[in-house]
Protein backbone atom coordinates (compact mmCIF):
# COMPACT_ATOMS: atom_id res chain seq x y z
CA UNK A 1 0.00 0.00 0.00
CA UNK A 2 2.85 2.64 0.91
CA UNK A 3 4.59 1.38 -2.60
CA UNK A 4 0.78 2.22 -4.34
CA UNK A 5 0.81 5.78 -2.91
CA UNK A 6 4.33 6.09 -3.35
CA UNK A 7 3.98 5.48 -7.04
CA UNK A 8 1.06 7.82 -6.46
CA UNK A 9 2.52 10.50 -5.60
CA UNK A 10 5.64 11.10 -8.13
CA UNK A 11 3.14 9.71 -10.85
CA UNK A 12 3.54 12.70 -13.40
CA UNK A 13 -0.16 12.31 -14.50
CA UNK A 14 -1.20 11.27 -18.07
CA UNK A 15 -1.37 8.36 -20.06
CA UNK A 16 -3.38 9.23 -23.19
CA UNK A 17 -4.73 12.79 -23.22
CA UNK A 18 -8.45 12.84 -22.91
CA UNK A 19 -10.31 13.87 -25.84
CA UNK A 20 -11.22 17.59 -26.18
CA UNK A 21 -14.65 17.96 -26.36
CA UNK A 22 -14.81 20.87 -28.58
CA UNK A 23 -17.28 23.73 -28.83
CA UNK A 24 -17.63 26.44 -26.15
CA UNK A 25 -20.27 28.46 -26.19
CA UNK A 26 -20.22 30.02 -29.25
CA UNK A 27 -21.14 27.30 -30.85
CA UNK A 28 -24.87 27.22 -28.70
CA UNK A 29 -26.17 30.44 -30.82
CA UNK A 30 -30.19 29.15 -31.94
CA UNK A 31 -30.44 26.08 -29.22
CA UNK A 32 -33.44 26.44 -27.03
CA UNK A 33 -31.64 27.76 -23.48
CA UNK A 34 -31.96 25.17 -20.41
CA UNK A 35 -32.96 26.18 -17.43
CA UNK A 36 -31.94 24.81 -13.68
CA UNK A 37 -33.97 25.94 -10.70
CA UNK A 38 -31.83 26.92 -8.16
CA UNK A 39 -31.17 28.69 -4.84
CA UNK A 40 -30.23 32.60 -5.23
CA UNK A 41 -28.46 34.38 -3.04
CA UNK A 42 -31.04 35.89 -0.77
CA UNK A 43 -32.25 32.51 -0.58
CA UNK A 44 -35.19 32.32 -3.01
CA UNK A 45 -35.73 29.58 -5.86
CA UNK A 46 -35.05 31.10 -9.59
CA UNK A 47 -34.02 30.06 -12.59
CA UNK A 48 -33.74 31.26 -16.55
CA UNK A 49 -36.82 29.99 -17.45
CA UNK A 50 -38.59 32.32 -15.28
CA UNK A 51 -37.51 35.61 -17.56
CA UNK A 52 -39.10 34.26 -20.37
CA UNK A 53 -40.33 37.09 -22.54
CA UNK A 54 -37.35 39.32 -21.97
CA UNK A 55 -33.80 39.32 -23.23
CA UNK A 56 -31.58 38.08 -20.86
CA UNK A 57 -27.59 38.45 -20.11
CA UNK A 58 -26.46 35.42 -18.45
CA UNK A 59 -23.60 35.94 -16.40
CA UNK A 60 -21.71 32.57 -15.51
CA UNK A 61 -18.79 32.92 -13.12
CA UNK A 62 -17.17 32.78 -9.30
CA UNK A 63 -15.60 34.65 -6.88
CA UNK A 64 -12.40 33.41 -7.41
CA UNK A 65 -11.76 34.26 -10.81
CA UNK A 66 -9.70 37.16 -11.44
CA UNK A 67 -11.51 37.94 -15.14
CA UNK A 68 -15.13 37.81 -13.65
CA UNK A 69 -13.87 40.28 -10.87
CA UNK A 70 -13.07 42.70 -13.22
CA UNK A 71 -15.73 42.28 -15.55
CA UNK A 72 -18.27 42.26 -12.27
CA UNK A 73 -18.07 46.41 -11.56
CA UNK A 74 -19.37 46.91 -15.33
CA UNK A 75 -21.89 43.88 -15.53
CA UNK A 76 -23.35 45.97 -12.58
CA UNK A 77 -23.42 49.68 -14.32
CA UNK A 78 -24.90 47.35 -17.25
CA UNK A 79 -27.69 45.86 -15.46
CA UNK A 80 -28.85 49.07 -14.00
CA UNK A 81 -28.51 51.13 -17.56
CA UNK A 82 -30.09 47.93 -19.58
CA UNK A 83 -33.42 47.46 -16.94
CA UNK A 84 -35.66 50.16 -18.64
CA UNK A 85 -35.17 48.44 -21.90
CA UNK A 86 -36.55 44.76 -20.47
CA UNK A 87 -33.12 43.38 -20.45
CA UNK A 88 -32.33 41.00 -17.46
CA UNK A 89 -28.75 40.35 -16.14
CA UNK A 90 -28.69 37.31 -13.99
CA UNK A 91 -25.04 35.90 -12.45
CA UNK A 92 -24.83 32.04 -11.87
CA UNK A 93 -22.25 31.51 -9.82
CA UNK A 94 -20.18 28.67 -10.22
CA UNK A 95 -19.87 26.04 -7.08
CA UNK A 96 -19.49 28.16 -4.44
CA UNK A 97 -21.51 28.39 -0.98
CA UNK A 98 -24.03 30.33 -0.70
CA UNK A 99 -22.22 32.86 2.08
CA UNK A 100 -18.87 33.50 -0.17
CA UNK A 101 -21.41 34.47 -2.99
CA UNK A 102 -23.13 36.38 -0.49
CA UNK A 103 -20.39 38.25 1.11
CA UNK A 104 -19.02 39.12 -2.72
CA UNK A 105 -21.93 40.81 -3.64
CA UNK A 106 -22.94 42.64 -0.74
CA UNK A 107 -18.93 44.27 -1.10
CA UNK A 108 -19.35 44.90 -4.70
CA UNK A 109 -22.44 46.46 -4.35
CA UNK A 110 -23.84 43.52 -6.84
CA UNK A 111 -27.78 44.36 -7.42
CA UNK A 112 -28.78 41.98 -10.15
CA UNK A 113 -29.99 37.71 -9.03
CA UNK A 114 -26.94 35.31 -8.47
CA UNK A 115 -28.09 31.94 -8.63
CA UNK A 116 -25.55 29.59 -6.55
CA UNK A 117 -25.13 26.55 -9.18
CA UNK A 118 -23.08 24.49 -6.84
CA UNK A 119 -23.56 21.51 -9.17
CA UNK A 120 -22.08 23.86 -12.11
CA UNK A 121 -25.03 22.55 -14.18
CA UNK A 122 -25.42 25.88 -15.97
CA UNK A 123 -21.54 25.68 -16.74
CA UNK A 124 -21.98 22.41 -18.36
CA UNK A 125 -24.90 22.91 -20.27
CA UNK A 126 -23.69 26.07 -21.64
CA UNK A 127 -20.01 24.67 -22.59
CA UNK A 128 -17.97 27.11 -20.47
CA UNK A 129 -14.56 26.93 -21.14
CA UNK A 130 -13.31 29.41 -18.67
CA UNK A 131 -15.13 31.82 -16.53
CA UNK A 132 -16.65 34.53 -16.93
CA UNK A 133 -18.82 32.94 -19.56
CA UNK A 134 -21.97 35.44 -21.39
CA UNK A 135 -25.13 33.71 -22.80
CA UNK A 136 -27.60 36.11 -24.46
CA UNK A 137 -30.81 34.42 -24.25
CA UNK A 138 -33.71 36.25 -26.70
CA UNK A 139 -37.62 36.86 -25.43
CA UNK A 140 -38.22 33.40 -27.00
CA UNK A 141 -36.04 31.22 -25.14
CA UNK A 142 -33.36 30.66 -27.68
CA UNK A 143 -29.71 31.62 -27.05
CA UNK A 144 -28.75 34.78 -29.35
CA UNK A 145 -24.98 34.36 -28.85
CA UNK A 146 -22.67 33.10 -25.93
CA UNK A 147 -19.17 34.29 -25.52
CA UNK A 148 -15.90 32.99 -23.61
CA UNK A 149 -14.32 35.90 -21.85
CA UNK A 150 -14.54 39.01 -19.92
CA UNK A 151 -16.45 41.77 -21.87
CA UNK A 152 -15.99 45.61 -21.57
CA UNK A 153 -19.29 47.90 -20.85
CA UNK A 154 -19.48 48.29 -24.82
CA UNK A 155 -19.25 44.95 -25.58
CA UNK A 156 -22.30 43.98 -23.40
CA UNK A 157 -24.31 46.28 -25.24
CA UNK A 158 -23.01 45.24 -28.63
CA UNK A 159 -23.99 41.53 -27.47
CA UNK A 160 -27.59 42.48 -26.51
CA UNK A 161 -28.42 44.73 -29.36
CA UNK A 162 -29.43 42.25 -32.08
CA UNK A 163 -31.89 40.18 -28.95
CA UNK A 164 -33.30 44.05 -28.42
CA UNK A 165 -34.29 44.51 -32.22
CA UNK A 166 -35.69 41.66 -33.12
CA UNK A 167 -39.38 41.24 -32.26
CA UNK B 1 -21.99 -31.14 -53.35
CA UNK B 2 -24.37 -29.91 -56.12
CA UNK B 3 -24.59 -26.17 -57.25
CA UNK B 4 -28.43 -26.20 -54.94
CA UNK B 5 -26.57 -26.98 -51.94
CA UNK B 6 -23.43 -24.98 -52.24
CA UNK B 7 -25.80 -21.91 -52.82
CA UNK B 8 -28.12 -22.50 -49.89
CA UNK B 9 -24.60 -23.16 -47.48
CA UNK B 10 -23.63 -20.00 -49.16
CA UNK B 11 -26.84 -17.86 -48.16
CA UNK B 12 -26.59 -19.55 -44.54
CA UNK B 13 -23.08 -18.21 -43.91
CA UNK B 14 -23.89 -14.67 -45.96
CA UNK B 15 -27.17 -14.60 -43.31
CA UNK B 16 -25.19 -15.31 -40.00
CA UNK B 17 -22.35 -12.45 -40.69
CA UNK B 18 -25.10 -10.10 -41.39
CA UNK B 19 -26.92 -10.92 -38.48
CA UNK B 20 -23.44 -10.86 -36.36
CA UNK B 21 -22.98 -7.62 -38.19
CA UNK B 22 -26.27 -6.39 -36.23
CA UNK B 23 -25.36 -8.08 -32.96
CA UNK B 24 -21.48 -7.18 -32.63
CA UNK B 25 -21.76 -3.61 -35.02
CA UNK B 26 -18.08 -2.42 -33.42
CA UNK B 27 -16.19 -5.39 -34.99
CA UNK B 28 -13.88 -3.92 -36.67
CA UNK B 29 -13.86 -7.03 -39.41
CA UNK B 30 -17.20 -5.27 -40.98
CA UNK B 31 -15.60 -2.34 -42.45
CA UNK B 32 -12.69 -3.79 -44.46
CA UNK B 33 -12.53 -4.47 -48.02
CA UNK B 34 -11.85 -8.27 -47.45
CA UNK B 35 -14.90 -8.57 -45.67
CA UNK B 36 -17.07 -6.39 -48.48
CA UNK B 37 -15.69 -8.54 -51.17
CA UNK B 38 -16.33 -11.95 -49.45
CA UNK B 39 -19.84 -10.68 -49.26
CA UNK B 40 -19.49 -9.84 -52.91
CA UNK B 41 -18.60 -13.30 -53.71
CA UNK B 42 -22.00 -14.87 -51.90
CA UNK B 43 -24.05 -12.86 -53.97
CA UNK B 44 -22.53 -13.91 -57.32
CA UNK B 45 -22.54 -17.31 -56.19
CA UNK B 46 -26.17 -16.82 -55.63
CA UNK B 47 -27.32 -14.64 -58.30
CA UNK B 48 -25.85 -16.85 -59.98
CA UNK B 49 -27.64 -20.07 -58.97
CA UNK B 50 -30.83 -17.52 -58.90
CA UNK B 51 -31.20 -17.48 -62.18
CA UNK B 52 -30.09 -20.80 -63.33
CA UNK B 53 -32.94 -22.04 -61.07
CA UNK B 54 -35.67 -19.66 -62.59
CA UNK B 55 -34.54 -20.83 -65.84
CA UNK B 56 -35.73 -24.22 -64.90
CA UNK B 57 -32.04 -25.43 -63.97
CA UNK B 58 -32.70 -27.29 -60.73
CA UNK B 59 -36.19 -28.45 -61.29
CA UNK B 60 -39.13 -26.97 -59.75
CA UNK B 61 -37.91 -27.65 -56.04
CA UNK B 62 -34.65 -24.71 -57.73
CA UNK B 63 -37.79 -22.42 -58.43
CA UNK B 64 -38.38 -22.05 -54.94
CA UNK B 65 -35.58 -21.88 -53.78
CA UNK B 66 -34.65 -19.09 -55.66
CA UNK B 67 -36.86 -16.70 -53.73
CA UNK B 68 -35.24 -18.35 -50.77
CA UNK B 69 -31.90 -16.93 -52.45
CA UNK B 70 -33.72 -13.27 -53.08
CA UNK B 71 -34.54 -12.80 -49.81
CA UNK B 72 -30.83 -13.59 -48.41
CA UNK B 73 -29.55 -10.92 -51.15
CA UNK B 74 -32.14 -8.76 -49.83
CA UNK B 75 -30.09 -9.32 -46.53
CA UNK B 76 -26.63 -9.67 -48.14
CA UNK B 77 -27.58 -6.02 -49.45
CA UNK B 78 -28.30 -5.01 -46.23
CA UNK B 79 -25.14 -6.01 -45.00
CA UNK B 80 -22.69 -4.91 -47.22
CA UNK B 81 -24.49 -1.18 -47.44
CA UNK B 82 -23.83 -0.66 -43.92
CA UNK B 83 -20.36 -1.83 -44.09
CA UNK B 84 -19.47 0.42 -46.92
CA UNK B 85 -21.78 3.23 -46.27
CA UNK B 86 -22.43 3.36 -42.65
CA UNK B 87 -20.31 5.79 -40.79
CA UNK B 88 -16.90 3.67 -38.84
CA UNK B 89 -17.30 3.11 -35.42
CA UNK B 90 -17.18 6.09 -32.80
CA UNK B 91 -16.77 6.56 -29.14
CA UNK B 92 -18.36 9.71 -28.21
CA UNK B 93 -17.87 10.53 -24.68
CA UNK B 94 -19.12 14.08 -22.66
CA UNK B 95 -19.30 15.47 -19.55
CA UNK B 96 -23.02 15.41 -18.22
CA UNK B 97 -25.21 18.29 -19.55
CA UNK B 98 -23.21 18.73 -22.86
CA UNK B 99 -24.56 18.28 -26.30
CA UNK B 100 -22.10 16.36 -29.11
CA UNK B 101 -23.70 17.53 -32.41
CA UNK B 102 -23.88 14.30 -35.08
CA UNK B 103 -23.70 15.86 -38.59
CA UNK B 104 -23.42 12.11 -40.44
CA UNK B 105 -26.96 11.86 -38.60
CA UNK B 106 -28.36 15.27 -38.34
CA UNK B 107 -28.80 15.02 -35.27
CA UNK B 108 -27.40 15.76 -31.48
CA UNK B 109 -27.21 13.77 -28.98
CA UNK B 110 -27.95 15.24 -25.19
CA UNK B 111 -25.64 14.11 -22.32
CA UNK B 112 -28.30 14.61 -19.16
CA UNK B 113 -27.26 16.49 -16.77
CA UNK B 114 -26.73 14.26 -13.29
CA UNK B 115 -26.07 14.75 -9.64
CA UNK B 116 -24.13 12.48 -7.78
CA UNK B 117 -27.11 10.41 -6.80
CA UNK B 118 -27.55 9.74 -10.14
CA UNK B 119 -24.16 8.90 -10.93
CA UNK B 120 -23.53 6.47 -8.01
CA UNK B 121 -27.24 4.28 -9.30
CA UNK B 122 -25.48 4.69 -13.44
CA UNK B 123 -29.25 5.47 -14.59
CA UNK B 124 -28.48 8.49 -16.83
CA UNK B 125 -29.77 8.36 -20.29
CA UNK B 126 -28.46 9.76 -23.69
CA UNK B 127 -31.22 11.47 -25.95
CA UNK B 128 -31.04 12.19 -29.48
CA UNK B 129 -33.02 15.35 -30.94
CA UNK B 130 -33.45 17.07 -34.49
CA UNK B 131 -34.94 19.91 -35.18
CA UNK B 132 -38.93 19.45 -35.48
CA UNK B 133 -38.40 15.76 -34.74
CA UNK B 134 -39.21 13.53 -31.43
CA UNK B 135 -36.41 12.79 -28.98
CA UNK B 136 -35.09 9.60 -29.21
CA UNK B 137 -34.09 7.70 -25.49
CA UNK B 138 -30.80 5.68 -25.83
CA UNK B 139 -31.02 3.79 -22.29
CA UNK B 140 -28.38 1.42 -21.10
CA UNK B 141 -28.56 -2.40 -22.95
CA UNK B 142 -30.96 -0.65 -25.90
CA UNK B 143 -29.73 -0.22 -29.42
CA UNK B 144 -31.61 2.66 -32.06
CA UNK B 145 -31.29 2.70 -35.27
CA UNK B 146 -30.76 5.70 -37.57
CA UNK B 147 -30.50 5.02 -41.00
CA UNK B 148 -27.55 2.91 -41.61
CA UNK B 149 -26.40 3.88 -37.96
CA UNK B 150 -27.17 1.96 -34.65
CA UNK B 151 -26.56 3.85 -31.16
CA UNK B 152 -26.31 2.60 -27.79
CA UNK B 153 -24.42 3.56 -24.54
CA UNK B 154 -21.80 1.42 -22.82
CA UNK B 155 -21.36 2.91 -19.08
CA UNK B 156 -17.98 4.48 -18.22
CA UNK B 157 -16.31 4.86 -14.68
CA UNK B 158 -17.15 8.22 -13.17
CA UNK B 159 -17.29 9.80 -9.92
CA UNK B 160 -19.57 13.17 -9.18
CA UNK B 161 -17.50 15.13 -6.65
CA UNK B 162 -18.24 17.35 -3.86
CA UNK B 163 -15.45 19.53 -2.50
CA UNK B 164 -14.90 22.05 0.07
CA UNK B 165 -12.21 24.19 1.78
CA UNK B 166 -11.29 23.99 4.87
CA UNK B 167 -13.65 26.80 6.25
CA UNK B 168 -16.64 24.59 4.95
CA UNK B 169 -16.96 26.17 1.73
CA UNK B 170 -18.21 24.57 -1.52
CA UNK B 171 -15.59 24.49 -4.01
CA UNK B 172 -15.95 25.40 -8.27
CA UNK B 173 -14.18 22.13 -9.56
CA UNK B 174 -12.36 22.92 -13.11
CA UNK B 175 -11.20 20.39 -15.65
CA UNK B 176 -7.65 21.01 -16.24
CA UNK B 177 -7.05 19.75 -19.79
CA UNK B 178 -10.83 19.14 -21.32
CA UNK B 179 -12.70 21.90 -22.83
CA UNK B 180 -15.52 20.38 -20.19
CA UNK B 181 -13.95 23.21 -17.94
CA UNK B 182 -16.57 23.37 -15.41
CA UNK B 183 -17.71 19.82 -14.46
CA UNK B 184 -17.13 17.92 -10.91
CA UNK B 185 -17.67 14.94 -12.66
CA UNK B 186 -14.90 12.88 -13.63
CA UNK B 187 -15.07 10.52 -16.65
CA UNK B 188 -11.34 8.52 -15.83
CA UNK B 189 -10.30 8.82 -19.28
CA UNK B 190 -6.38 8.34 -18.76
CA UNK B 191 -4.96 5.55 -17.08
CA UNK B 192 -2.42 4.99 -14.61
CA UNK B 193 -0.24 1.58 -14.43
CA UNK B 194 0.37 0.65 -10.63
CA UNK B 195 2.07 -2.17 -9.94
CA UNK B 196 1.48 -3.75 -13.64
CA UNK B 197 -2.03 -3.12 -13.45
CA UNK B 198 -3.55 -0.33 -15.64
CA UNK B 199 -6.07 2.09 -13.47
CA UNK B 200 -8.83 5.13 -14.44
CA UNK B 201 -6.91 8.40 -13.94
CA UNK B 202 -8.52 11.81 -13.72
CA UNK B 203 -7.15 15.14 -12.30
CA UNK B 204 -9.44 17.91 -11.31
CA UNK B 205 -8.79 21.68 -10.24
CA UNK B 206 -10.57 23.26 -6.87
CA UNK B 207 -9.01 27.41 -7.91
CA UNK B 208 -10.92 28.72 -5.23
CA UNK B 209 -8.37 26.83 -2.44
CA UNK B 210 -5.43 26.51 -5.09
CA UNK B 211 -5.67 23.00 -5.35
CA UNK B 212 -4.84 20.34 -7.97
CA UNK B 213 -6.25 16.46 -6.95
CA UNK B 214 -4.85 13.70 -9.21
CA UNK B 215 -7.68 10.73 -8.66
CA UNK B 216 -7.23 6.70 -9.47
CA UNK B 217 -10.62 5.05 -9.68
CA UNK B 218 -10.46 1.58 -7.70
CA UNK B 219 -13.37 -1.04 -8.47
CA UNK B 220 -14.99 -2.87 -5.54
CA UNK B 221 -12.92 -5.67 -6.60
CA UNK B 222 -9.22 -3.82 -6.55
CA UNK B 223 -10.80 -2.28 -3.42
CA UNK B 224 -11.23 -5.54 -1.21
CA UNK B 225 -7.75 -6.51 -2.79
CA UNK B 226 -5.88 -3.92 -0.89
CA UNK B 227 -5.81 -4.52 2.63
CA UNK B 228 -4.79 -1.83 4.27
CA UNK B 229 -7.44 0.77 3.11
CA UNK B 230 -9.26 2.39 6.27
CA UNK B 231 -12.53 2.14 4.70
CA UNK B 232 -15.08 0.35 6.44
CA UNK B 233 -16.62 -1.15 3.47
CA UNK B 234 -14.54 -3.11 1.60
CA UNK B 235 -17.03 -3.71 -1.06
CA UNK B 236 -17.43 -0.61 -2.65
CA UNK B 237 -15.30 1.00 -5.46
CA UNK B 238 -13.34 3.50 -3.92
CA UNK B 239 -11.16 7.06 -5.40
CA UNK B 240 -7.98 7.84 -4.38
CA UNK B 241 -6.79 11.36 -3.90
CA UNK B 242 -3.37 12.66 -4.02
CA UNK B 243 -3.65 16.78 -3.23
CA UNK B 244 -1.30 19.06 -4.59
CA UNK B 245 -0.76 22.70 -4.21
CA UNK B 246 -0.53 25.17 -7.31
CA UNK B 247 3.53 24.56 -7.51
CA UNK B 248 3.08 21.07 -7.96
CA UNK B 249 3.92 20.24 -4.69
CA UNK B 250 1.74 16.83 -3.44
CA UNK B 251 0.22 17.81 0.12
CA UNK B 252 -1.44 14.72 1.10
CA UNK B 253 -3.08 11.32 -0.18
CA UNK B 254 -6.10 9.35 1.09
CA UNK B 255 -8.21 6.96 -0.65
CA UNK B 256 -12.04 7.47 0.41
CA UNK B 257 -15.09 4.77 -0.85
CA UNK B 258 -18.06 6.17 -2.50
CA UNK B 259 -20.57 8.70 -0.60
CA UNK B 260 -17.64 9.29 2.25
CA UNK B 261 -16.19 12.29 2.52
CA UNK B 262 -12.23 12.22 3.01
CA UNK B 263 -10.35 15.47 4.52
CA UNK B 264 -7.09 15.45 2.30
CA UNK B 265 -4.65 18.58 1.69
CA UNK B 266 -6.87 21.35 3.21
CA UNK B 267 -9.77 19.43 1.18
CA UNK B 268 -12.89 17.67 2.56
CA UNK B 269 -13.81 15.81 -0.72
CA UNK B 270 -16.13 13.51 -1.72
CA UNK B 271 -16.72 11.07 -4.61
CA UNK B 272 -20.15 9.62 -5.72
CA UNK B 273 -19.00 6.69 -7.54
CA UNK B 274 -21.01 5.19 -10.00
CA UNK B 275 -21.02 5.19 -14.15
CA UNK B 276 -22.02 7.58 -16.65
CA UNK B 277 -22.83 6.26 -20.24
CA UNK B 278 -21.09 7.23 -23.42
CA UNK B 279 -22.30 6.81 -26.60
CA UNK B 280 -21.26 4.52 -29.35
CA UNK B 281 -22.54 5.08 -33.25
CA UNK B 282 -21.64 2.22 -35.67
CA UNK B 283 -22.90 1.06 -39.41
CA UNK B 284 -25.43 -1.52 -38.92
CA UNK B 285 -27.70 -3.18 -41.18
CA UNK B 286 -30.79 -1.39 -41.76
CA UNK B 287 -33.29 -3.54 -39.67
CA UNK B 288 -36.35 -3.34 -42.16
CA UNK B 289 -34.38 -4.99 -44.75
CA UNK B 290 -32.66 -7.70 -42.38
CA UNK B 291 -35.94 -8.41 -41.14
CA UNK B 292 -37.53 -7.89 -44.77
CA UNK B 293 -34.48 -10.34 -46.08
CA UNK B 294 -34.75 -12.67 -43.48
CA UNK B 295 -38.23 -13.63 -44.01
CA UNK B 296 -38.75 -13.94 -47.53
CA UNK B 297 -35.52 -16.03 -46.72
CA UNK B 298 -37.11 -18.29 -44.62
CA UNK B 299 -40.84 -18.52 -46.68
CA UNK B 300 -38.59 -19.60 -49.59
CA UNK B 301 -37.29 -22.26 -47.72
CA UNK B 302 -40.71 -23.26 -46.11
CA UNK B 303 -42.41 -23.09 -49.34
CA UNK B 304 -39.56 -25.45 -51.50
CA UNK B 305 -40.15 -27.68 -48.80
CA UNK B 306 -43.91 -28.00 -49.24
CA UNK B 307 -42.90 -29.01 -53.17
CA UNK B 308 -40.94 -31.95 -52.03
CA UNK B 309 -42.97 -34.86 -51.65
CA UNK B 310 -41.87 -37.05 -48.04
CA UNK B 311 -40.14 -39.61 -50.09
CA UNK B 312 -38.66 -37.31 -52.50
CA UNK B 313 -37.45 -35.37 -49.64
CA UNK B 314 -35.33 -38.52 -48.31
CA UNK B 315 -33.94 -39.02 -51.84
CA UNK B 316 -33.10 -35.62 -52.13
CA UNK B 317 -31.79 -35.76 -48.44
CA UNK B 318 -29.24 -38.41 -49.77
CA UNK B 319 -28.27 -36.86 -53.19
Amino acid sequence: MIALLLIVAFYPGGGPKRTAEGGGPAMLAGAPAVSYTLKRIDGQLDGLDRYRGSVVLMNIWATWCPPCDAEMPELEAFSKEIRAKGVVVIGVDQGESQGVTAAYARKHGVTFPILLDQEQAYGRSYSAVGLPTTIIVDRSGHIVKGIDGQLTLAQMREAVAPALRAQ
Amino acid sequence: MSSRWFALAVAFVAIALVVAQDIIPTTALFHTWQYALALAIAAFVMVGYALGAQRGEDGPLGKRLAVAQLGALVVLGAGLASGLLGPDTDTIVRSPGTVAPLPDLGRAAFFSAVDGAAVARGDAHVLLRKRGEGEIDIPAGTKRYVGNSVLFTEPTHAAFIDAYDGAGNHLTITQPDSAAFLSPILLFHNEATIAGKKLPFDTFRTPGAKRVVRTIYFSAQDTAKMNHIATPNKNVPTVLFAVDDEAGKTLDIKIGASGEYVSVGGLRLRASIGTYPQLIVASAPAPIALIAGLIVFLAGLVWAAFAIPPRAALTEAHG
